[in-house]
């Protein structure tokens, strides 16, 4: 028994189980990481140096991969260089009652090797909407008591950017800025005077200089490749992999364990604690019970529920924690309802060198300040400008020495971007338990329904028009809407599953990520969002993980927990 | 699954460990990229072209297609579509990537561009280099300037498949574009008359 008792235990080793490892590790804290999926070590990523002639299908999905992974190839991510992080569907299904598209990786590190990177702080009017509209549960956390977290976790992971004093879109502590190219550069300076819209770099977690701490001495600075997704031997972005559970395993106080899939929380009754984890193994089928004086939930927001769900007591029959049955509701994405292109003219005599692993920004402008729409919330704007390269000249008749001619010459310009808009949270949204079809491993399959609803839509309008009105006023040519059917899920950024609150009958964690019923039960993923702004969601998650990381350990000195 | 575990790049595993141990010391960006290239080169795949065995071409598919392939981009001073086994790379993809819809088109489109070429006067492989480059072009054409009913016609699809294929080449990138392994920074705005080749494609 002695040999399965830890001080902690966190469940997943993304982007937030790599800061609860990190901070509980370092405060002395024996920790078991425990990872659902197979082992993956710095430095070492399959595909991560394959040059373009060695890629198989010149990089393109196979029909094999679509067949294996039918969901996950509804994104483009799963080519021959990336394939092997994204789930195999058939041997991980899960029940869409509403399409939902449901991207994962199982293996150490999770998403956070191969999420986009963008890094944004949420804002005091984000922390404050729901309160203010009425709106799901207030956040019981204010933008001033998160803020030193979200320095914290820049400051450690290494973030460019630039600073821009918007209130809408804090600043925070950044590295040197990527540049933007001559057409991006354009773009910002007419949207700015026509329409006094503020476009911006964005903000990302690539090492555009050497990080300002010397903690992590695996990695180096940004190579310029754009690869970043297949995992980078240079550790030129932020990932769990690379910097967190690193910094973990120096501390000798990690135990990681792969491949163990936790399945169900252990409550013990008389002393209204959680005791541990059940773990089935992947590869064995053998089960094993874990204890810790404190568990982290970080499986992200449906994995996470769903281990909760599946935890049933005397105590909590409906689900452990759920005793305001929220667990499993109120799921949220970002609306992703299509995207807006453009021919440039001009510009032929620049271009750029280098392969930049980041876009531009256009913070949210709707709702704020004066402007009042028939909605609420807002949207954010990410995209880039380039020059068109070979394949524009697959539809034409140029052969020979002329075509060999065009390709080397650099096409024309071309821009385009994309609108995250924010989803309020909808009880209706939801996931549960099958009660009747398992998996492979005799587990429940989990059923997800959720849908964009009214406010969503009389946003998507805006979002959709006013790309084009920035274009057109930019005097770009054939500007081009392509609305897109956005499943939830399909921005890879679900969350809300267990939302935090100040009222215990109406939300499922406190304001430190503690299970208002069970206090030394930590859900640092996306699950505790109870509002989702309109940015990229990583960077909170890795502000919250730490504080509450922290705030774990306090209170076990104080003997609370 | 198996080029992952392949010697080579057990190989390139030991020779990234080091690299992001050196990293975390001194090394300088120019010496990580001499480390990595050395290693792509040696571990560059060989051109497809090299097996005759086709997984997808039936009958004179194969031929039709290197003849197209050859007069969209032929072997002149630099290296052309055949110099890098485009016809195989074509079989490959319309085998494993393409979908029952696109094979079927393809195969249907290859029969009436046969039978175009007879009717036209002469059998498309019985006709000379410059015959055939001229009845490509002419299909092309018509291809382009027709209505486009359920997907890419034949003509614009062996085109497109050519294309993707001598420019995802080492010897399509590296003869037409700059393509550096380790671009070690982003130059946003760089005049053109200062790149001797367009910048690779992402």
């Amino acid at each position: 028994m002695d040999s399965n008792t830890y001080d902690a235990i966190v469940v997943g080793s993304g982007m937030s189980g790599g800061w609860a490892a990190k901070e509980l590790t370092e405060k002395g804290l024996k920790t078991l990481v425990l990872e659902r999926g197979r082992m993956v070590k710095h430095p070492d990523y399959p595909t991560a140096t394959k040059d373009p002639w060695d890629l198989p299908y010149a990089n393109r999905i196979t029909q094999e991969t679509r067949h294996r992974k039918p969901v996950q190839s509804r994104t483009g991510y799963p080519t021959p260089a990336n394939q092997h992080w994204f789930v195999d569907d058939l041997d991980n299904p899960y029940v869409e009652e509403q399409p939902f598209d449901w991207l994962r990786g199982y293996h150490v590190g999770g998403r956070s090797l191969m999420w986009a990177r963008q890094s944004y702080r949420f804002s005091p009017m984000d922390f404050e909407a729901n309160a203010k509209e009425g709106v799901g549960v207030p956040w019981p956390v204010t933008y001033d008591e998160i803020a030193p977290w979200y320095d914290k976790a820049e400051i450690f992971a290494g973030i460019s950017g630039s600073s821009e004093g918007l209130p809408q879109l804090p600043d925070g502590h950044y590295l040197p800025p990527h540049d933007l190219n001559c057409v991006e550069k354009d773009f910002q300076a007419r949207i700015a005077d026509k329409l006094g819209r503020k476009l911006i770099i964005g903000r990302c977690a690539n090492l555009t200089a050497p990080l300002t701490h010397n903690e992590s001495p695996q990695r180096g600075t940004c190579q310029a490749r754009n690869m970043c997704i297949r995992g980078c031997p240079f550790g030129g972005y932020f990932s769990s992999v690379s910097a967190t559970l690193p910094s973990a395993e120096r501390t000798g106080n990690m135990t990681l364990l792969p491949d163990q899939i936790v399945y169900e929380l252990i409550y013990d009754d008389a002393k209204a604690r959680a005791s541990g984890v059940r773990v089935i193994d992947a590869n064995t089928g053998k089960t094993t019970d874990y204890f810790a004086k404190v568990v982290f939930l970080c499986a992200s927001a449906l994995g996470s529920a769903y281990i909760m769900l599946n935890s049933v007591s005397s105590r909590f029959p409906n689900g452990f924690g759920n005793d305001s049955g929220e667990l499993g509701h109120n799921i949220m994405d970002h609306n992703k309802p299509g995207g807006t292109s453009a021919q440039v003219e001009g510009f032929l005599d620049m271009a750029y060198t280098g392969r930049r692993p980041n876009g531009f920004y256009i913070p949210r402008y709707r709702n704020v300040g004066k402007d009042k729409r028939d909605y609420l919330r807002g949207f954010g704007y990410q995209g880039r400008a380039a020059r068109a390269n070979f394949a524009r000249l697959n539809d034409s008749t140029l052969m020979g020495d002329e075509l060999k001619k065009a390709v080397r010459e650099a096409g024309p310009w071309n821009i385009g971007m994309t609108a995250f808009g924010e989803i309020i949270p909808d009880h209706r949204n939801h996931m549960r338990l099958d009660p009747v079809k398992k998996d492979k491993h005799g587990l429940p399959l989990l059923i997800v329904n959720a849908v964009v609803r009214d406010n969503e839509r009389r946003m998507e309008k805006d979002m959709l028009s006013d790309a084009a009105e920035m274009l057109e006023a930019a005097g770009y040519k054939s500007v081009t809407v392509k609305s897109d059917n956005y499943n939830v899920g399909n921005s890879i950024h679900e969350s809300g599953t267990a939302r935090m609150g100040a009222d215990p009958k109406k939300s499922v964690l406190n304001k430190f990520n503690q299970v208002h019923a069970c206090k030394n039960v930590f859900v640092t993923d996306g699950s505790f969002m109870p509002s989702f702004g309109c940015q990229n969601p990583s960077l909170t998650y890795m502000a919250f993980s730490a504080r509450a990381a922290n705030h774990a350990v306090e209170e076990l000195k104080k003997g609370n927990i | 699954m198996s080029a992952i575990d392949s010697p080579a790049m057990l190989q390139r595993r030991e020779v990234l460990k080091r690299v992001a141990w050196l990293m975390g010391g001194a090394v300088s960006a120019p010496a990580a990229l001499a480390i990595l290239q050395g290693c792509s080169a040696k571990d560059a795949a060989p051109a497809p072209g090299a097996a005759a065995k086709y997984k997808f071409f039936k009958g004179a598919q194969a031929a039709v297609v290197t003849a197209i392939a050859d007069a969209i981009l032929p072997h002149t001073d630099t290296s052309g579509a055949l110099d890098v086994g485009v016809p195989a790379f074509i079989d490959l993809m319309l085998a494993d990537v393409y979908d029952a819809a696109a094979q079927e088109r393809f195969n249907k489109g290859s029969a009436e561009f046969e039978i175009a070429a007879s009717t036209s006067g002469k059998a498309f492989l019985d006709r000379d280099a410059a015959a055939r480059a001229e009845f490509v072009k002419e299909s092309l054409e018509k291809a382009l300037a027709a209505p486009r009913e359920g997907g890419k016609p034949f003509i614009l699809m062996t085109r497109e498949l050519t294309l993707l294929g001598f420019y995802t080449s080492q010897p399509g990138i590296s003869e037409n574009m700059w393509y550096q392994a380790v671009p070690t920074a982003y130059h946003g705005c760089v005049p053109v008359a200062q790149m001797e080749k367009p910048v690779y494609w992402e």
